[in-house]
């Protein structure tokens, strides 16, 4: 009571020291509420990236860790760069040409409003760069050779791998939603039953997988030996090696992104289908004119999730195929991890690891940069 | 319409209705079979696996496969190690995330508008990337081969943050307003207020660290090296190099079904929690 007559009598002076004490009081509270997390995100997450760019700038030896020097950019040149190095039209032409449709894609989104004209302006860019350009350059005929070409080998298998899974388990976490989209008891259950390989582990992946694809014990080949077809030795041959690898991660993962096309599914307002019900619109046009914009958002939060997810493979190959055979699964953090800790090069894997991730970042800048209605 | 041609409609959508279910259960089948062919095998005995390999049906059932995970080898362990590790993260996650993510989300202080960018910019950085520096970080600290190093790193979910922030944001402030006004401290109408408020939240982020904790292979298989502290995981992957496998593998399966177990028991339970988690966490929004 008497606070409330002091404060109407005098409310300046006293009411500000008042002010100033809640805030201060509540910036206190919320340091010691914020004091755990940012310690061990400071310690774990974040100093190690500001690590791994000054490790990446020396020559750092696992076994003896004060023979370490200081050699600049010498272990992204070794990286990156080769002997007798040259740069002509036709090197890698075929994705190159693949590459530069980015720019009329790019116009063509641009136009259509669905991307910036500065991002699309950027990103053209960017390709005319990368693929008519930096694409070009390749060790010469006489004499040429990269510094480390198991980083360019498993680059390349990653790229693959990248390039393979993201379009199959994104079309077919997309096509599972649309089909078990809806209520009812059955159409649980079959969600339930697409989404449980998703809570294995990689090593129980493997475990079921690795049986699974031999040739002569597994039940892939036994199914398929009953439809007259030879035994295919999956793992062990080069060519079939990452499709098999694909297809695993294909039955693993595509639980994740078919939950997320599901949650992008209801997202869309059901008047919407009923307004084209009464225009007399059929399936395929409401699928068409609704379904399919209504997910444009979902499709590409799910892209770039699965893009960043299928840089970062790993585990399904090292335990698979160790990256064989003959380095055909090889891929860039089983190149990484085998640097550091089997030839005991812990500069030159960070900076790998440096690589990997501006890779990442760029991917995932993008999906900021080319979402319009982002608010 | 004539009375024959609405029968006959009628009768195409039934017959579209059973063709599409026996389409759907069949391919929900062929996508269960190596789950199914996993159980089966840990339950045939390994004399006849060395014949029979590719039956979905356990040919003379035995148990044995799974006592021999008992009897031989680090499993039991290994599964223990997972427990532990798991179940710290898990609540440790917990923990951290929501006492920040109300900070976040209620409390107004200098350095606010730094702090959460600060935060966020960690979901640019890739676990997966940056393990090379993150060994020499436990390295210094002598740390490696200990439950804390395989806890700690996963602790700091900076989306663990922002979704907490994100549900803590929607709570209405009447009651933490009325808990205020009889003299509540901070911490009481945290733990007693918003945090049980905010269980759904809880729930789906405590699921999605728990999976991810138990199946994380990279970080363990860099920072346990030594086979007592392995986790089920890379426990399990260590395994299959070496396992002498024509002759063992009934009890190698046995060992798979034991790693999943405890995940697929949380998933039958908590599905719709993690789904929900799921499409949360990723969504942002």
């Amino acid at each position: 009571m008497s606070d409330q007559a002091v404060a109407v009598h005098a409310p300046s002076a006293i009411s500000r020291v008042r002010r100033w004490w809640d805030r201060s009081r509540d910036s206190i509270d919320a340091y010691l509420f914020l004091a755990p997390f940012l310690v061990v995100y400071s310690i774990f997450v974040i100093y190690p990236v500001i690590q791994a760019v000054y490790m990446s700038l020396y020559k750092w030896d696992l076994l003896a860790m004060d023979t370490r020097s200081f050699i600049g950019l010498r272990n992204y040149v070794r990286m990156a760069w080769g002997a007798g190095m040259t740069w002509n039209l036709q090197h890698l032409l075929a994705w190159r040409l693949v590459g530069l449709a980015t720019i009329p894609l790019s116009g063509w989104a641009a136009l259509r409003g669905s991307m910036g004209r500065t991002t699309a302006g950027w990103l053209s860019l960017a390709a005319v760069v990368l693929f008519a350009g930096i694409l070009g350059i390749h060790p010469g005929e006489s004499g040429g050779r990269w510094y480390d070409a198991v980083f360019w080998s498993s680059f390349g298998n990653t790229i693959k791998f990248v390039l393979l899974s993201t379009p199959l388990i994104v079309g077919v976490g997309l096509a599972m939603a649309l089909a078990l989209n809806g209520s009812g008891r059955a159409l649980g259950l079959y969600r339930t039953a697409f989404f449980a390989s998703y809570v294995f582990s990689v090593s129980v992946l493997t475990l079921i997988w690795g049986y699974l694809l031999q040739p002569q014990r597994g039940i892939l080949s036994a199914f398929l030996s009953g439809l007259g077809f030879e035994p295919i030795p999956w793992l062990t041959d080069p060519q079939l090696a990452m499709p098999a690898i694909v297809m695993a991660t294909l039955w693993w993962t595509v639980g994740f992104n078919m939950v997320l096309f599901l949650a992008g599914l209801q997202d869309i307002d059901p008047t919407l289908y009923e307004a084209a019900e009464i225009d007399g619109a059929g399936r395929l046009m409401q699928f068409r004119h609704i379904t399919l914009p209504g997910l444009q958002r979902t499709t590409l939060m799910v892209v770039v999730l699965q893009i960043i997810a299928s840089f970062q493979i790993f585990g399904q190959v090292y335990i698979m195929t160790r990256g064989g055979p003959g380095g055909s699964t090889r891929v860039l953090i089983q190149h990484i991890y085998e640097s550091g800790f089997r030839d005991f090069r812990l500069g030159y894997a960070s900076a790998m690891s440096l690589f990997l991730f501006a890779i990442m970042f760029v991917v995932s800048f993008f999906q900021f940069r080319l979402s319009p209605q982002e608010d | 319409m004539s009375v024959t041609e609405q029968t006959r409609h009628k009768l195409r959508k039934q017959l579209g209705k059973i063709v599409s279910f026996l389409a759907l259960s069949l391919a929900a089948f062929i996508w269960l079979v190596p789950i199914i062919w996993m159980f089966s095998l840990s339950l045939t005995p390994n004399e006849i696996l060395k014949t029979v390999t590719t039956s979905l049906i356990p040919i003379k059932p035995t148990l044995q496969n799974y006592i021999n995970v008992f009897q031989v080898g680090l499993t039991p362990r290994w599964f223990l190690n997972s427990i532990v590790v798991t179940l710290i993260t898990t609540v440790g996650t917990l923990v951290l995330c929501s006492m920040a993510g109300y900070a976040f989300a209620r409390l107004e202080f200098k350095g606010k508008g730094v702090l959460f960018p600060f935060v966020l910019a960690g979901l640019m950085v890739p676990k997966e990337a940056m393990f090379i520096p993150l060994f020499l970080v436990f390295a210094e600290f002598e740390l490696h081969n200990t439950y804390a190093a395989l806890i700690l790193p996963r602790v700091a979910a900076p989306l663990g943050v922002f979704i907490m922030t994100q549900f803590l944001k929607a709570i209405p402030r009447d009651i933490e307003e009325a808990a205020e006004l009889d003299g509540a401290s901070r911490w009481t109408i945290f733990w007693r207020i918003m945090l049980p408020m905010s269980v759904p939240a809880l729930t789906a982020l405590g699921i999605f660290t728990f999976i991810l904790t138990w199946n994380d292979y990279l970080w363990p298989l860099v920072s346990a090296t030594e086979k007592e502290m392995f986790t089920i995981t890379t426990g399990l992957a260590s395994l299959q190099g070496n396992f002498a496998q024509a002759t063992e593998l009934g009890s190698l399966m046995a060992r798979g079904v034991l790693a999943s177990a405890p995940l697929l028991l949380l998933f039958l339970v908590f599905q719709r929690q993690l789904i929900r988690g799921i499409a949360v966490g990723s969504g942002g929004k």
